[in-house]
């Protein structure tokens, strides 16, 4: 392919070998966000003839600090399409093709990968990242994975058999907290802040069963006389109203703020307090009176600073939740049955409910109470975001481009972009040497196997599609049992469902057998065996048989309450993306990979699940 | 340096800018509000500096430039429309500089440096400059230092790049994370749980001018032994610079093959000087030096525009003194020189 234009244009600057490799390349950049921007200007000044961007999300004013492609009056407009016609000023004789779309889609198939010289990632959350991961495998394209997070960055090749894929290490659990400890003895403002979200859910959005927000009386620590007592008290006094659905509660109450408030901040902390175990060795919490809240009599205190920075008095707060709450219930009442509302940091009531619900929940417990400012970032997940990090990230990645399109590919190594220099003064450390696959990696292997841990007689097939969702990221699993060929979970829609709700023991299926798990999409196939554990409450991936991985551990099974298969995490992010940091890595043998320290972090680019 | 003012941010301007204060705070940010910077040599590097430091949100951005876009120039100044090629750099760079953040005041200035006083560059904060002779560097550094302002300079060629700093006599805060392992509630799991807080300490770093750190000696034995261990960056920084002194010009792509030649012999002529070990400065260091690579010029403009933000906000350490970029290792690194 070689175009009539030579975007490449002044001979001499690159040499022939590189002129001619930019001249024939076509790649596709991954994400139009802070690192996407940057690196979109990057290629198309270098004169990469023939680009690819993709992004699913809109501009935000919160975006305009770093993606410099879009300005204030390109807020709400498409982040990919706006970003090619900013780019396309700086170079016109480039051809640009936008994307406003999921990458995870049929439409990028394998394919469609396969027609990159380089495919960039400008991600911000792990299932975008593990899918192109799988998707730049199947194509046999090499893949520049790049992530900030504050000051620090990072990028990294991923070339199938070379290097190590994305999945190659299992990635730390996301942050989970036990279900007692949000619903019955919070110690920290983060666990108000879970629960005001749940609550929002629960009167307002998807009412999930595991977001549960009244008193756990399943909760171990108060077993014993607690619970009765508790029951035989207070628990029938106030209607026994843990037994109905917060939701229709509050719908019988009409969204009434101050009944609404009595119950969740009144009752049922009475109600927790009359699990006096629980109180044994804690400070218990206070309940509150909604005539009588601190803070209503003094003004305001001086503050300076931004608004958002100052913190509201309890009484405060109680105005704000009530405000917030009939807002977000006349938007609710507005929408049709069945639909609800989505929690999002960015709008006003939804912000404000969370950060009134959880500093009232925080002093009555005796936590700390934060400003909203503090709250956005905690409840929002907000990774701080700077241009200046993201265009050395993008920069490098570049030259990394460059160097793979001239045939350099085994001098790629990673390089990690420290918040301060370290201890030989390096700001920028590259790895001496490509970290080579891990053969029992169960994407990247030539034959992936991977065994799942769960409890065949409990275990249903249902509970198993979404172990291999939410387990092995996959998006569309198909699963044949081995050596029987029988079909038991297919992506196609209601083919299978009548094996939902059976067990895999009724299907056939005991300790050591095998299922063949494929995804259509991700053109992946791994080897499933399963393994039997009694004391399995749902199901645990064990990807390496020498060296199980760290799984997610539920919220619910750890304190006793009704099991829950899959992982009941807590699903508290926006998104999610990770950044290796690089520790000391100068002392360690050229051989041995560098000590990496993985943190949870989220940048700046969405891509995400449509 | 900066004052600072106590007029409240805007909630236009904490919305634009949240993702940062989020990192360094409402107070850098206000200090950013009341900095003055200028740039000077608005090439690919230049631009770069400029997109960096007007999405900060300083108060004022002046960019200096007398010399004209080029068909080079394509290859990594943004700034610039494509179409303006014989047109003055800094004033063809003002629309879509201006566009990058409204918030932020934006001034062109056309005439060379040697044709502006020293009250000129005094009258800013802190600048930077790119593009610039050695002597030309030297005397706009020691015009800011007699009126204790800060200065930057850097420059990119091809992929290589460089940074020097002089912040003179400089007071930044610094924040310190520490652990604490900390006994929590009896339904924890984890019987202790590591909290993390951090403090703010003030420190002080003192700098020298430029001429200090480009006339280092290399016979003296502390700087011998760190040619041990050492990277080539800083001699390929001098061999570049005595290039434009030598030909009053950069590298130039048209002529790659006969001013590469040039370079090589350059290289010899140093290390037979300073008698470097043979093969210290590797040929592949001085082949790809041509124009302005828009990696390259992101990455050290990066490191620059950090730099800026470090050296007005007075917040986090910055780098002391000279920081380069090594595109065949691709290491980024800090060392101090002429102390």
């Amino acid at each position: 392919m070689m175009l009539n234009k030579m975007p490449a244009r002044a001979a001499g600057v690159f040499d022939e070998k590189m002129t001619e490799a930019i001249a024939n390349s076509r790649v596709l950049v991954v994400g139009a966000g802070g690192i996407g921007c940057e690196i979109l200007k990057n290629l198309v000044l270098t004169g990469f003839p023939s680009i690819h961007i993709i992004d699913l999300d809109t501009i935000d004013v919160s975006n305009l600090n770093r993606q410099f492609l879009f300005h204030k009056e390109h807020v709400g407009y498409s982040k990919s399409q706006v970003a090619r016609i900013s780019a396309l000023s700086f170079n016109p004789d480039v051809e640009i093709l936008a994307f406003h779309d999921s990458i995870i889609s049929t439409d990028y198939g394998v394919s469609y990968f396969k027609q990159f010289k380089v495919v960039l990632n400008a991600l911000d959350n792990r299932v975008a990242r593990n899918h192109v991961n799988r998707m730049c495998l199947a194509a046999n394209v090499p893949l520049i994975e790049t992530g900030t997070a504050g000051y620090a960055g990072q990028v990294e090749l991923i070339q199938k058999g070379l290097t190590q894929c994305y999945e190659c290490q299992p990635k730390a659990p996301q942050k989970t907290f036990p279900g007692c400890t949000i619903r019955n003895t919070p110690s920290e403002p983060i666990h108000c802040i879970v629960w005001a979200k749940h609550l929002f859910n629960q009167l307002f959005g998807e009412e999930d069963p595991d977001q549960d927000v009244s008193p756990d009386t399943a909760d171990p620590e108060a077993a014993g006389e607690a619970g009765a007592s508790a029951l035989s008290s207070e628990g029938t006094t106030s209607g026994n109203v843990e037994r109905k659905s917060t939701r229709a509660w509050a719908a019988e109450t009409n969204y009434d703020p101050e009944k609404l408030f009595t119950k969740l901040f009144g009752d049922d902390i009475r109600y927790l307090l009359s699990m006096e175990n629980l109180w044994k060795k804690r400070k218990p919490p206070t309940p509150l009176e909604w005539n009588n809240l601190p803070g209503k009599d003094s003004p305001p205190e001086q503050h300076t600073g931004l608004p958002d920075q100052r913190v509201w008095s309890i009484y405060e707060c109680a105005q704000v939740f009530s405000t917030s709450c009939t807002s977000l219930q006349k938007d609710l009442r507005g929408r049709t049955e069945g639909d609800h509302l989505v929690w999002d940091k960015d709008e006003k009531h939804a912000m404000d409910f969370v950060t009134a619900c959880a500093n009232i929940r925080a002093h009555i417990f005796n936590i700390p109470v934060k400003s909203r400012f503090e709250i956005k970032s905690m409840a929002g997940n907000i990774i701080p975001a700077i241009a200046t990090a993201n265009a050395i990230v993008a920069g490098l990645a570049v030259l990394r481009a460059q160097a793979i399109l001239r045939g350099d590919i085994n001098s790629c190594t990673s390089v990690y972009l420290r918040p301060k220099v370290n201890h030989r003064g390096q700001l920028f450390v590259p790895e001496k040497t490509l970290t080579p696959p891990n053969p029992k990696c169960y994407v990247c292997a030539p034959k992936p196997e991977v065994a799942v841990a769960c409890n065949l007689k409990q275990l249903t097939l249902k509970d198993l599609n979404a172990a291999f969702k939410d387990g092995l990221n996959m998006q569309a699993p198909d699963a044949t049992i081995e050596g029987k060929g029988i079909v038991v979970l297919s992506s196609e829609p209601g083919e299978t469902d009548h094996n939902n709700d059976k067990t895999l023991n009724e299907i056939g299926l005991s300790d050591g057998s095998a299922l063949l798990v494929d995804d259509f999409l991700q053109n992946y196939e791994v080897r499933v065996r399963l393994q039997q554990e009694d004391e399995e409450k749902m199901w645990r991936i064990v990807p390496d048989a020498d060296k199980p991985m760290p799984a997610p551990r539920p919220a619910n099974g750890a304190n006793g309450s009704e099991p829950k298969p899959g992982p009941s995490t807590s699903r508290d992010h926006d998104s999610d993306s990770d950044l290796e940091i690089i520790d000391e890595d100068d002392d360690e043998p050229a051989v041995k990979p560098p000590k990496r320290r993985r943190t949870e972090m989220n940048s700046d680019e969405v891509v995400e699940l449509c | 340096m900066v004052e600072t003012n106590d007029i409240e941010l805007s909630a236009a301007e904490a919305e634009q800018y949240d993702r940062q204060i989020r990192l360094w705070g409402l107070e850098s940010q206000k200090r950013l509000r009341a900095a003055k910077v200028l740039i000077i040599g608005i090439a690919g590097l230049g631009a770069e500096i400029a997109k960096n430091v007007i999405l900060s949100g300083v108060k004022s951005v002046c960019l200096l430039d007398n010399e004209k876009l080029k068909e080079v120039d394509r290859y990594s100044q943004f700034l610039a429309p494509p179409d303006k090629i014989g047109e003055n750099r800094a004033e063809v760079s003002l629309t879509r500089a201006k566009a990058l953040n409204p918030m932020v005041d934006i001034t062109a200035e056309t005439k060379s440096v040697d044709n502006l006083p020293d009250s000129f560059f005094t009258e800013f904060d802190i600048v930077c400059a790119t593009g610039l002779k050695q002597e030309q560097l030297e005397r706009i550094n020691n015009a800011c230092r007699d009126s204790n302002k800060k200065f930057l300079c850097g420059d990119v060629w091809g992929m290589f790049g460089y940074m020097f700093a002089d912040l003179v006599d400089h007071e930044y805060s610094e924040e310190i994370v520490q652990h604490k392992a900390q006994k929590r509630g009896p339904d924890d799991t984890e019987k202790t749980a590591v909290e993390t807080f951090s403090i703010t300490v003030k420190r002080r770093a003192i700098y020298v001018p430029l001429q200090n750190a480009l006339s280092v000696d290399w016979m003296k034995p502390e700087m011998r032994s760190r040619l041990r261990r050492g990277d080539p960056s800083y001699f390929v920084m001098k061999i570049l610079m005595r290039f434009k002194d030598e030909y009053n010009r950069d590298p130039d792509a048209a002529k790659r093959k006969e001013d590469t030649a040039i370079l090589l012999r350059m290289r010899d002529e140093l290390v037979k000087e300073l008698s470097l070990p043979a093969g210290f400065i590797v040929d592949a260091l001085l082949q790809d030096v041509f124009g302005t690579m828009a990696g390259a010029a992101a990455v050290i403009g990066g490191v620059i525009g950090q730099e800026v933000v470090k050296a007005v906000s007075q917040r986090e350490p910055p780098h002391n003194n000279m920081f380069f970029f090594n595109p065949v290792k691709c290491v980024g690194f800090v060392e101090l020189y002429g102390q």
